[in-house]
């Protein structure tokens, strides 16, 4: 019998969490933005719908995570732990190429039991803005800019052609988020709201825009005005995790 | 099996079946049947309906009670139909219990190799009216005896009917009378016990059980509301 | 009394897996574990944290237990509810609680529910998967109120109101039409009532009754068997009664154990006494 047929017992158990997702970094003019939708799956469930794929590695640095949501979590964790020790000892922040070579490292010599797809992006004095793409099989590349995730698929093309050198932030900013609502709007498996990070020189700023104020694409459905999911104070409430 | 143009065993990624659970109990007496099921449809772990009625009534005399999947169950229950009325309009009557006990069998026996994922339990009154019970398996194999259950619950409800209301085999010499001697109310009281506790331990039993009652006054149905978790 | 002692390593024992793959080879089946298909769920309120479970504990289509408990103890703070393998959830949550306790010697201070979080998510993780406990975890500490959810992968999710289990998606649709945000305690525990109810009600693998747990800043407060909603409908009004001779005695025969036995004296000598009392001294 097919397995899916099997009533025996529940399950739900045996479904890994994953993170059908679109995430990308994009450098410009003095930092770096990156960009992630916020929907976590077990199968076809949306486990979580305002989930955080944008982490803190150190202050200057973040990573996208996409893959399994476990995989990620803990290699996150691990580089975020050894970083830190590396920050102390070297009495500067981290560089990020530092730490794209950590997640590279713990990504390529467990590549047989992982399902990670990442992003490493951040700021420091040597190199400015940088992003580094370490997908699946532990390869690590330093590009202007890069997508990933399962919506990242869709939105290949208009990367593309919309993407330019030396944007300035706000050109820069405008571009990730329609490049992530596009990929929403296509991918069953990304969706929510977007979540980004900005990091230059100064800091790191954070952003979220709800899901019913992203740009609507070709044969979107706009919300009702006035319509709210909860009862009124509450649509910070579920993103806010 | 069959090997595939890729050389290894293909099967269908799909079940022609499916579960819908539920518990059907039938008990018989000297004059009387006493015949019930409960009304929770359900697949996996969802129940799809609270209030789906697994009893058919054939004629004045015969109720069926079906239970596992409910698509064959209802298909089952027109070809009966079908054939009832092509028999009424044969013999000007309506069919005896016994008859209708044959026919089930030989229906079911029909698709061996493709069977009605269904268990039947069929009561009535027999043509001396006394009360009866037919007891099916999928395929057609069938008995009379003067209780039985078949379902998702039968695992936790037989071996209760077995202790309350063992009766002679059958086979037995001088043949013994297969009705249990259980009044009516009693068999009612039991069989109402036996639901609650069902659907206490089986998830498949719940909601509500429908009770037909068939004796010589006529036929007339109860509902008992059970345990909804 | 054989001098050498072998320490005894930790974690799981993985000594029977060679033979269990050749039993398996020979198509005999495992033992069934007992899954609890289950509704759990939990939401943070103004002044803490309300967890919810129901009570059906299943052995596939069975209900083995009508009123288990399914909110863990993990600290005086902190509490856990379990879905998945029963032994799963029960252990997981009784060893990282005696690691907390632990913990709490040593530090003096309360434990946090990041500390929990990570010892949870660390040792599911280690098992990839194969320790199946979903977890919805719940705690006060001195940052605040926290509630995440841990999958059996170990990937964990921080939010405001959390379900798990095979009624996670019954509850979840009575969070997502009802959740607002600063409830006050009651309608918190109202609340998270109602999404347990809806699980026992649309979900098979759940039933029985709604267990609550409220955790505040000022302690915590089990409230077992909150709603019963599930009364038996039907009782059989003559009992089941079996009268003294019910069951007919076919042959009996008796066996006198003494006539087996040989009984000695067993009072000690004088001798083994004063051993004994050398040997109690410190």
């Amino acid at each position: 019998m097919d397995p899916g047929m099997d009533f025996s017992g529940p399950q739900w158990t045996a479904n890994e969490v994953q993170l059908g997702t679109t995430i990308m970094a994009v450098e410009f003019d003095g930092g770096v933005v990156m960009g992630a939708d916020s929907r976590t799956s077990t199968g076809n469930y949306v486990s979580n719908r305002a989930s955080n794929k944008i982490t803190a590695l150190t202050d200057n640095v973040y990573i996208c995570r996409s893959g399994s949501a476990a995989d990620t979590q803990t290699i996150s964790d691990y580089v975020r732990y050894f970083l830190n020790q590396h920050v102390v000892e070297k009495g500067a922040p981290a560089d990020v190429k530092t730490a794209a070579n950590l997640v590279k490292q713990m990504a390529y010599q467990n590549k047989n039991n992982l399902q990670a797809g990442m992003i490493v992006a951040g700021w420091d004095k040597h190199l400015g803005g940088q992003v580094y793409g370490i997908p699946l099989g532990g390869t690590l590349l330093r590009l202007p800019f890069t997508i990933g995730g399962s919506g990242s698929s869709y939105i290949y093309g208009f990367c593309d052609q919309a993407y330019k050198e030396k944007m300035t932030q706000q050109e820069c900013e405008d571009f990730v988020i329609k490049a992530v609502s596009l990929a929403m709007a296509r991918d069953g498996s990304s969706g929510g709201v977007i979540r980004t990070a900005t990091i230059t020189e100064k800091g790191v700023e954070r952003k979220m825009i709800p899901g019913d104020k992203l740009p609507l694409w070709f044969e979107e459905i706009p919300v009702e005005p006035g319509f709210r999911p909860f009862a009124k104070p509450a649509e910070e409430a579920t993103t806010a995790a | 099996m069959d090997k595939g143009p890729h050389g290894h065993v293909e099967r269908p990624s799909w079940s022609p079946y499916d579960n819908n659970g539920g518990t059907a109990v039938a008990v018989a007496g000297e004059d009387y049947c006493v015949i019930a099921a409960d009304t929770r449809m359900s697949t996996g772990f969802s129940i799809l309906t609270r209030d789906h009625t697994k009893l058919f009534k054939v004629s004045d005399k015969c109720v069926l009670a079906s239970a596992g999947f409910q698509a064959d169950a209802k298909t089952l229950q027109k070809t009966l139909d079908a054939r009832h009325q092509q028999y009424q309009h044969k013999h000007n009557k309506e069919i005896s219990c016994p008859a209708m006990a044959q026919l089930l069998s030989n229906t079911l026996y029909y698709k061996r190799f493709f069977p009605y994922y269904t268990f039947n339990l069929l009561g009535g009154l027999d043509n001396e009216g006394k009360g009866c019970v037919y007891t099916y398996d999928a395929i057609g194999s069938y008995e009379r005896t003067g209780y039985s259950c078949q379902g998702s619950g039968q695992q936790l409800v037989m071996p209760v009917l077995d202790n309350q209301l063992k009766s002679a085999s059958p086979l037995v010499l001088p043949a013994v009378s297969s009705a249990t001697p259980l009044s009516e109310a009693e068999a009612m009281d039991l069989i109402k016990d036996t639901f609650a506790s069902a659907g206490e331990r089986d998830i498949y039993t719940g909601d509500a059980v429908e009770i037909i009652i068939i004796n010589r006054k006529g036929i007339r149905k109860e509902v008992l509301p059970l345990k909804k978790d | 009394m054989a001098a050498v002692m072998v320490e005894e390593a930790a974690g799981f024992s993985f000594d029977l897996c060679r033979r269990n793959a050749s039993l398996d080879k020979l198509g005999i089946k495992p033992p069934n574990v007992r899954k609890t298909g289950t509704t759990i769920v939990g939401v943070v309120y103004k002044d803490g944290v309300v967890l919810g479970a129901d009570t059906r504990a299943t052995e596939g289509d069975i209900v083995c237990d009508k009123n288990c408990e399914k909110i863990h103890y993990i600290a005086p703070n902190i509490w856990c509810c379990g879905a998945g393998t029963a032994a799963d959830t029960e252990n997981v949550t009784g060893m990282i609680s005696s690691t907390l306790e632990l913990h709490r010697y040593s530090t003096g201070r309360r434990s946090r529910v990041v500390t929990a979080l990570t010892l949870l998510k660390e040792h599911l993780f280690k098992y990839q998967g194969h320790v199946s406990a979903a977890l919805v975890l719940g705690g006060v500490d001195n940052t605040g109120p926290h509630l995440h959810t841990v999958y059996p992968h170990g990937s964990t999710d921080t939010l405001p109101y959390a379900t798990m289990g095979s009624g996670s998606l019954a509850a979840m649709a009575v969070f997502e039409a009802k959740y607002k945000e600063n409830l006050t305690r009651e309608e918190a525990i109202d609340l998270v009532a109602s999404a347990i109810k809806a699980g026992i009600f649309n979900d098979l693998g759940s039933g029985s009754n709604v267990d609550v747990c409220v955790i505040t800043k000022d302690g915590k407060e089990m409230l077992r068997n909150f709603e019963t909603p599930n009364p038996r409908t039907y009782n059989r009004s003559k009992g089941y009664v079996f009268p003294r001779g019910h069951t007919p005695v076919l042959s009996s025969s008796v066996k006198k154990l003494g006539d087996l036995v040989t009984v000695e004296d067993a009072s000690p000598a004088a001798g083994e006494l004063e051993a004994m009392e050398v040997d109690q001294k410190p």
